[in-house]
């Protein structure tokens, strides 16, 4: 099938910035314009920006702690509004039929769940492989599991620890290796009730810091596209900024990406103690080139937080709204905590929505700087359009802010930050930037040669509609969604590595999991036709 | 060998498919009984979702009180292996299903090589009234201490536990209570072992209160041990379909959760639903009777259901074919290869070909 999108203004900073010019598709893949051939299916999209497909890279749509979640909360669905009728499965909640549905709607084709726990990925690639439509990719959590911090406790080569990752990641069906709060959920377990970047893990004699800077550096040996992706120590504290900056300057010529910095751009300034530290982390690192960050905005209303940071959501426990919540010490690397939390248009709440925009609008370069509300925690993904909303427009920030507390408003540097974020930032933010973040040389640009994913929108000056609700949707050529509606399913694929695994370490694992758990090693693996999908899974390639 | 009938008569699968389907498509309110692995269950809650019915797990009524743990209160828990190698003190909640025993006895041979690393020791608590003959024989193995409650249910024994424990004024007592309130002292990791199968939702509730209460200066935490793995795994994949776990029903094509209304026993015995398709790899099982509508079978029998209008027989995952299945031994799914292969179709499998029947002969998404 040859497809023409004709008259669009075409938003591609990868391939030349913004553009009117044609789009141009065949089987599943963009082609420059074909000479002498007429396409077989044309759309009129005059008056439409096109953009490639925009990546989520952080949302957490699938996994044990997202379905415990749905678990917990059966009354909660209903948060995660506009539901669209007649579409399967259509009220249910963020149900994997409704993720896939719901992001498509918006133009998104590629979306990550950024924590899956190696023990539990069977559960996770079953979920995301139930979610329609779009690509999924995960990223493997380290750092709190006996074995990690038993190689670093016992000086083993960094070799050791390389195969140790790389079994992981490949056995897994990761993209990439995560790290929450490190040793923190082991520390816990010991009955330590706060952990920060220099603080030891009990029993292992390593710090935090320790573990960070050495997963950090075996995956870049690896060559792991994305940098080593961290969830900070001390979330959502008054005084947290003092440990995301210090995790900053850690980094020290290494690519790092820091997770949700929103939850970190806490000071203990002012009458609450609660205060933003957003300009200083923006200084930080706009100063640093290293650190790459996502914002995790904060969006108003009721939400659930779902956390493998268990320690942290212990200590969550008391703002419960509703009051149930569930923790979990799992395995290794798994666990965490689901507490429901209603974001209210109060100090504390409207601080936190500040801190996140003047993140956004403070730090100055789109290609490190991403799109976000570390769903559900800051918000639900359905919220993005309001989002795209306040950065693009002034006016609609200045809005919603004489609605909130004006002494938190105060407090910030939000009002006198006048920056609008244009199209071509937003197609930068969402689409470029994150496909180079995470090593997808596929996608993210419309250039020839790239798959076909494409998102088309109606220019209006409602920004938030526009987003809400595409023209046109098409994934790997399929047109999907039309007028902001699902027209047709398709089931998309898992991106992962596929490090070659190293004999040795196999062996080792075995014995390991016989020996501590008196169980084979087949009871936490799997093999591919487990998902029971077609390949269910594509390849990316590491750097070296 | 037959795999498939109408009535009593052996028919060709295709035949039975047929017949199977045209029930399905006249049937103004279909109700599903689930028992199978995870790809059963996704095939089949897409057909009732396809149909417009409602679906339940056959051991619907014991999985409603597990999930009511969770949707009324939850808790914290950990994984059976952190549970092996982490704590030294494991105190069994009523009874714990005979599935789960050999898992706890081989714990006994083995001591924590996490945390205190001391060697483990074991209480039971229990309701004397129901304790059951496998219960205390698990007891007798592990040697567990019994924190005994001489008249009191279940919850009453977790109510005075745990205000012993508070040094609160009780009228009753449970024997024992100073050597748990030692072992408590020693042990850095104590973790409760309970079921589904151990009691009312309100004593699991009252033992997640003590467990928090234990938390507010130490650390402890639970094992959930289902009362039955393929029912928790049902209610796991169901969530991540639905967002709803079951007793979940498609009125108005939309998927609404309420343990009352989609109990599909109570809406056969009420005469609610036209039609019953019983779904049942576990074999031996047979539909619940009394509400005469005309029933569809797809179970692992080698001979027609009785009373079923049309049987088709399939294998059970991880027996006859590959599959997924929870595992309580690990807390989470597991691939399980065929023990046995045969060729007896797989549930999920015949769902497809019953989709495929139906007017408009869409696959479906599972």
């Amino acid at each position: 099938m040859l497809t023409r999108l004709v008259g669009g203004e075409v938003v591609d900073p990868v391939n030349g910035g913004t553009r009117q010019r044609d789009v141009w598709m065949r089987d599943g893949v963009l082609i420059d314009a074909p000479e002498g051939e007429a396409a077989e299916q044309t759309h009129d999209v005059s008056g439409c920006i096109v953009m490639a497909g925009a990546i989520d890279i952080h949302s957490h749509i699938g996994g044990g702690n997202v379905n415990t979640a749905r678990l917990l909360l059966p009354e909660h669905h209903a948060a995660h509004q506009p539901r669209p009728a007649n579409t399967p499965l259509s009220n249910a909640g963020w149900s994997t039929f409704q993720t896939g549905t719901l992001y498509a709607q918006m133009g998104f084709t590629t979306v990550v769940e950024p924590a899956m726990a190696p023990y539990t990925a069977l559960h996770t690639h079953l979920e995301l492989a139930d979610i329609p439509i779009i690509d999924k990719a995960t990223l493997a959590i380290l750092g709190n599991d006996d074995f990690t911090l038993s190689l670093l406790r016992n000086g083993k080569s960094s070799a050791m620890l390389d195969d140790y990752i790389a079994w992981v990641v490949g056995s897994t069906r990761a993209l990439g290796v995560k790290v929450i709060n490190a040793g923190a959920a082991a520390a816990f377990k010991e009955n330590v009730r706060s952990f920060s970047l220099d603080d030891v893990v009990p029993e292992y004699g390593v710090s935090s810091r320790k573990i960070v800077k050495s997963l950090q550096a075996s995956v870049s040996r690896l060559g792991i596209p994305h940098p080593l992706h961290v969830h900070a120590n001390n979330l959502g504290i008054a005084g947290s900024a003092d440990t995301a900056a210090d995790t900053i300057a850690a980094t020290e010529g290494v690519p790092l990406h820091l997770a949700h910095l929103q939850f970190y751009g806490y000071g203990t300034e002012g009458k609450r103690k609660f205060s933003s530290e957003a300009a200083r982390l923006a200084e930080l690192v706009n100063a640093n080139p290293d650190v790459t960050i996502d914002i995790g905005q904060v969006m108003f209303g009721q939400t659930v937080t779902i956390s493998s940071d268990v320690l942290r959501q212990f200590t969550a426990i008391g703002n419960a709204n509703p009051k149930k919540t569930v923790i979990m010490d799992g395995d290794g690397n798994g666990g965490g905590g689901i507490v429901p939390y209603r974001y209210k248009q109060d100090y504390y709440g409207s601080l936190q929505w500040a801190v996140g925009l003047e993140l956004f609008l403070l730090i100055t370069d789109p290609w490190r700087v991403f799109f976000t509300t570390d769903h559900p925690n800051g918000a639900p993904f359905t919220s993005y359009p309001e989002l795209f909303e306040l950065l693009m427009s002034s006016s609609a920030r200045d809005a919603k802010s004489a609605e909130l507390n004006a002494t938190a408003l105060e407090l910030t540097t939000l009002a006198s930050v006048r920056r609008e974020y244009n199209f071509e930032e937003i197609a930068i933010m969402t689409r470029a930037a994150p496909a180079k973040l995470l090593g997808l040389k596929d996608r993210g640009h419309l250039g020839a040669g790239a798959i076909a994913d494409v998102a088309v929108y109606r220019k209006g000056k409602d920004i938030a509609k526009m987003f809400r609700e595409a023209a046109l949707v098409f994934k790997n050529g399929d047109l999907v969604v039309k007028n902001g509606k699902v027209t047709h399913y398709r089931w998309g694929k898992t991106l992962r590595l596929n490090p070659p695994p190293d004999k040795a370490m196999v062996k080792r694992m075995k014995d390991y999991h016989e020996e501590r758990y008196g169980l084979s090693l087949d009871w936490f693996t799997f093999p591919d036709s487990a998902i029971q999908r077609d390949a269910p899974f594509a390849e990316v390639s590491c750097n070296n | 060998m037959s795999v498939a009938w109408v009535g009593s008569q052996p028919v060709s699968l295709m035949d039975a498919i047929q017949n199977a389907a045209k029930l399905l498509a006249s049937s103004r309110c279909p109700v599903f009984t689930l028992d199978t692995d995870v790809h059963g269950t996704r095939s089949a809650i897409a057909l009732a979702e396809r149909l417009g019915g409602a679906y339940d797990h056959a051991l619907g009524e014991t999985l409603a009180n597990e999930v009511s743990l969770f949707t009324d209160h939850g808790g914290m828990f950990t994984t059976p292996g952190e549970a092996r190698r982490r704590s030294s003190l494991i105190v069994l909640v009523g009874d714990i299903p005979a599935s789960h025993h050999d898992m706890l006895v081989t714990w006994a041979s083995t001591q924590p090589d996490l945390g205190d690393r001391q060697q483990r020791s074991w209480f039971h608590i229990n309701d004397s009234a129901t304790n059951s003959a496998d219960a205390s024989k698990l007891g007798r193995k592990l040697k567990a201490v019994s924190l005994g409650a001489e008249g009191l249910t279940l919850g009453g024994a977790l109510a005075v536990l745990r205000a012993q424990l508070q040094e609160r004024q009780v009228t009753s007592s449970l024997s024992n209570i100073d050597r748990l309130r030692k072992a408590l002292t020693k042990s850095q990791f104590p973790v409760f072992v309970f079921s589904g199968a151990s009691g009312e939702a309100a004593s699991l509730v009252m033992l997640q209160g003590l467990i928090a209460d234990l938390n507010r200066k130490g650390r402890a935490s639970s094992v959930f041990l289902p009362a039955d793995d393929d029912a928790w795994g049902t209610a796991l994949t169901s969530l991540w379909m639905t967002g709803f776990p079951p007793r979940t029903g498609f009125s108005n094509s939309l998927p609404s959760y309420d343990p009352v209304r989609w109990d599909i026993q109570r809406m056969i015995r009420d005469k609610e639903a036209d039609l019953h398709v019983w779904m049942s790899t576990r074999g031996g099982k047979t539909p619940p009777r009394g509400g005469r509508i005309a029933l569809i079978s797809l179970s692992k029998d080698e001979g027609p259901t009785a009373g079923a209008a049309v049987s088709i027989s399939v294998g059970k995952a991880g027996v006859d074919h590959d599959g997924v299945s929870y595992s309580s031994r690990v807390g989470t799914f597991r691939a399980v290869a065929a023990s046995a292969p045969s060729l007896l179709p797989s549930l999920s499998s015949i769902v497809q070909q019953l989709a495929e029947a139906l007017p408009g002969r869409r696959a479906l998404p599972c």
